[in-house]
């Protein structure tokens, strides 16, 4: 077994970098699983590995159309929860008319002081 | 250049906010101390599908069960990756496994409970996955790169568990007087699990990890995040939270929780400990997974070499 990085292009403009790493017999299996552990979500257009150690760049074959599948898989993805945020300032201003909402002290916004207790 | 000045010119970069990479000389305790915590995160990872898992088949649409099962798919995929980040720390994958189902090391609190209904799955993608999300954001300036590497992939796809677990969590409180009751229920039943899930306050000053800037923030920093992040929003959807005492102080600025039944640190080491209410059932369910696979282990690694 071979320790093998996994290299991607998030654009076309971009050069390759480094995303990760995959343990592989083969280059074979280790684009395979560079696929499919971080191009799953159409993480980008381009994907490669480079043995540890060795300079060479092995390329995948699917292009950025093929990557992370040619079916509908958007419940992969953000795209297919687009919304919700809305969704949930729609609920909660009906809760709010509805008297169901819990009204307490609360932050305004963003992180609070660290505290330690 | 003697041991100990190596290590003060290693702590030295690392508080100029140089990261660390695989292939570097580190000393003994970060190696140890970024194994340790890395490895945790991995069984947690492997581990925590488990209990989502189990929904799977139980899931009420067709739409549910795909995003369920990619969730899964995820936090599988997420073990794998953070599995291969530990072993450049110096610990084989096997081992590690072999570790977590002989109850030899350590998983995250949360995943040795039992799941009793949909709304756990809501209350787990919206409330945990977003406690996730805290920390690991955090994780993103991490000193040790491969690991931060890891973490920008995960916080990726841990934003959209997020959502899904908000879209479940909206479904459910915006529905059927049941199914608000269902949802309430499993976020009374999760938030002690929850209160937990940073861990007990630590004093940041003797904590080895914030030392190396492996981790980069406290237990209660992290936790304090996340009750100003979710309890406001679960409030305004109407869904209450069972601790009396929890409760944000204007004059502190800070969300003050008692020592009350919902805060039980004795029941939190007990549970980390291998002692928790479903650990030995998900650990003995790896375990066979475990067993039953290892021909596939076997083919994987018997390929001749010279096929590379």
């Amino acid at each position: 077994m071979f320790v093998w990085d996994v290299l991607g292009k998030r654009t076309d403009g971009d050069e390759f970098v480094v995303v990760g790493g995959v343990k592989a017999p083969d280059a074979d299996m280790a684009l395979l699983l560079a696929r499919e552990t971080h191009f799953r979500h159409k993480e980008g257009v381009a994907y490669a590995v480079r043995r540890r150690g060795d300079d060479e760049i092995l390329l995948g074959t699917y292009d950025h159309d093929q990557l992370g599948g040619v079916t509908d898989r958007s419940y992969r993805r953000q795209d297919a929860y687009a919304g919700v945020g809305g969704k949930l300032k729609r609920i909660s201003a009906d809760m709010a008319q509805r008297g169901l909402a819990i009204d307490s002290p609360r932050p305004q916004s963003g992180r609070v002081r660290p505290a330690e207790h | 250049m003697t041991y100990d000045e190596k290590v003060a010119a290693f702590k030295a970069r690392i508080d100029a906010g140089e990261k660390i990479e695989a292939g570097e000389w580190m000393p003994d305790e970060y190696r140890s101390a970024a194994l340790k915590f890395i490895e945790m995160h991995a069984n947690s990872e492997v581990m925590g599908a488990l209990p989502e898992r189990e929904w799977i088949p139980r899931a009420p649409t067709l739409k549910r069960k795909l995003s369920l099962t990619a969730k899964v798919q995820d936090e599988v995929g997420h073990g794998q990756i953070l599995y291969r980040v530990a072993e450049d720390l110096g610990k084989s994958r096997e081992q590690m496994f072999d570790d977590l189902v002989s109850g030899r090391t350590k998983f995250h609190n949360v995943f040795h409970y039992p799941t009793e209904s949909w709304g756990d799955v809501a209350v787990i993608g919206w409330l945990i996955d977003g406690a996730a999300l805290v920390t690991q954001k955090a994780l993103l300036d991490s000193s040790y790169a491969p690991y931060v590497r890891a973490m920008k992939r995960i916080c990726a796809e841990e934003s959209l568990h997020l959502r899904h677990g908000e879209d479940l969590a909206l479904e459910l409180v915006s529905g059927m007087p049941e199914q608000r009751a269902m949802f309430q229920d499993a976020v009374n039943r999760w938030w002690r699990p929850i209160m937990h899930f940073y861990g007990p306050p630590s004093n940041p000053k003797k904590d080895v990890l914030l030392y190396w800037g492996i981790k980069t923030r406290s237990n209660e920093d992290l936790r304090q995040e996340f009750l100003s992040t979710y309890v406001p929003r679960l409030w305004d959807v109407g869904i209450s939270v069972p601790d009396p005492e929890l409760r944000w102080d204007d004059e502190l600025g800070e969300w003050l929780w008692g020592d009350s039944d919902w805060v039980d640190w004795d029941e939190f080491w007990r549970t980390v400990k291998g002692n928790g209410p479903m650990t030995s059932v998900r650990l003995m369910y790896r375990k066979a997974m475990w067993d039953t696979h290892a021909w596939v282990r076997e083919a994987f690694a018997g390929i001749p070499s010279a096929a590379a």
